[in-house]
């Protein structure tokens, strides 16, 4: 099933926004059920969810702080009269977590897509080709300073500091280390480019033509219909 | 027993075919002095890199100083093998040249008058005592180059790695990092250069190591002095 990107873009702002507008875990349990499934459909590989598995501590640790906040609710756990864990902090709890996949998800969709249709499909959205290329610019650097950045940690790490093993008080100093040559790096990159820009004639003409084309079909139609339509029921279900 | 051991080496990257090292099965001596060489991309700094931890191989073993490398955290291996990578700026992390070559020192917990003289000793050895107060962003690539082998050596490894060291340097810096090498080896400090600049491993001699896709294809000393 070949579906435009455009299509894949609606889904996505559909989810992101119903994520944020929603707190309540059993109505963001069905979105984040309705988000895998569009994942599925969508052929994105599942195993990337894996690499998230550590965030659910991070969670889990959420919860309890939320809970010397939020007062609310029925204490689970309590040291005297300070509550440590109250049912409402376990839901907000939840929330956020739910919110937190929902959104990963969505941005799995537009992750599995090809870049080269996405800055096409934001170009026919009217977004300013000089913004379009600013992301399309982000998107192709973000694997080179992935790769930077875990050269110099290991960079580091070889010159004898232990990073597990850092005192607090120097933490800020080792991590101003690490992102100097980062910076370096990334403002290098950017004067290089944009000399490279200019001599390949970056905005001479007004217009641009472009090798690909996207357009929508009758699946697509089909689908943004049918999304739009499941939206409205969804809403509707929560009001009443 | 060899320093560095490799038994049936190999590695393969995520969603690649073909694997980056194949089956390599290496022993490297202590102060031994090789020139490890080969087209781009037949695998000399995926072979660096698992010698150094950074890469986990996927079938067979490396012993480093008789113990599996698996024993050993990145600190460890650093204490034993100076690493100095294709690109200096991923080394530089000061704001001088001077506190480039302590940085190490500093977090090996020497004091204050040790740092200083070994700071003085190795900058002067390398002719950038004058630069001491220069932020090392604004030095050239081949000074750059330099401060990070200086930085490196100064922890005084057993063993050390140069990938591509002449990369971007001109015919004197290399003819004077030539001299360098020979001077640390004569120390007694293996080194291993990968390179494929021929003009210079003519000139640095040692065991020459050749590599095509991903497998060793040639042991011998032709480079040697």
């Amino acid at each position: 099933m070949r579906v435009d990107i455009r299509t894949k873009l609606l889904i996505v702002a559909i989810f992101s926004v119903l994520a944020l507008a929603y707190q309540d875990p059993r109505t963001l349990g069905i979105i984040l059920l309705l988000n895998l499934l569009t994942v599925i459909l969508f052929r994105v590989p599942l195993h990337i969810f894996r690499g998230f598995k550590g965030f659910i501590y991070m969670y889990a640790a959420l919860m309890v702080i939320q809970s010397f906040f939020v007062r609310d609710g029925e204490p689970l756990l309590q040291l005297g009269s300070i509550y440590l864990l109250t049912t409402d902090g376990v839901l907000y709890g939840i929330s956020i977590m739910l919110r937190f996949f929902i959104l990963v998800g969505s941005g799995l969709i537009i992750l599995n897509c090809n870049t080269s249709e996405l800055i096409l499909a934001l170009v026919k959205l009217r977004i300013p080709y000089e913004i379009v290329f600013m992301i399309q610019v982000g998107i192709r650097f973000i694997p080179v300073f992935m790769g930077e950045l875990q050269n110099i940690f290991h960079g580091i790490q070889l010159r004898g500091v232990d990073l597990r093993r850092v005192y607090k008080r120097k933490v800020l100093k080792v991590y101003v280390s690490i992102f100097s040559p980062v910076i370096y790096s990334v403002l290098q990159k950017a004067e290089k480019l944009s000399i490279l820009l200019e001599l390949r004639g970056f905005r001479k003409s007004p217009t641009r033509t472009y090798y690909r084309d996207i357009s929508l079909g009758k699946i697509d139609y089909v689908i943004m219909t049918l999304s739009l339509i499941i939206t409205a029921v969804l809403v509707y279900a929560v009001r009443h | 027993m060899a320093f560095i051991s490799l038994q049936e080496v190999s590695y393969t990257y995520n969603g690649r075919k073909e694997a980056a090292v194949k089956n390599i099965t290496l022993n490297i001596e202590e102060g031994e002095k090789i020139a490890l060489t080969g087209l781009n991309g037949s695998g000399k700094s995926t072979l660096a890199k698992l010698i150094l931890g950074l890469l986990k191989p996927q079938a067979g073993n490396i012993v480093l100083d008789g113990l599996p490398l698996g024993k050993y955290s990145l600190v460890k291996i650093g204490e034993k093998i100076g690493y100095v990578v294709q690109n200096p700026s991923q080394m530089l992390f000061n704001t001088s040249v001077f506190n480039e070559i302590a940085f190490g020192l500093k977090w090996k917990g020497k004091g204050k008058d040790e740092v200083f003289h070994l700071c003085k000793k190795y900058l002067e050895f390398f002719e950038l005592w004058h630069l001491r107060d220069e932020l090392p962003f604004n030095l050239s690539e081949g000074q750059k180059q330099l401060v990070v082998i200086c930085a490196v050596l100064a922890l005084q490894p057993r063993f050390l790695i140069l990938d591509e060291p002449t990369k971007s340097i001109d015919t004197f810096r290399k003819k004077r990092l030539k001299d360098i090498l020979q001077e640390i080896w004569r120390l007694g400090t293996g080194i291993m250069v990968i390179s494929h600049d021929k003009e210079f491993l003519t000139a640095y001699g040692g065991r020459r190591i050749h590599m095509v896709k991903g497998e060793v294809v040639e042991d011998a000393g032709r480079y040697q002095n």
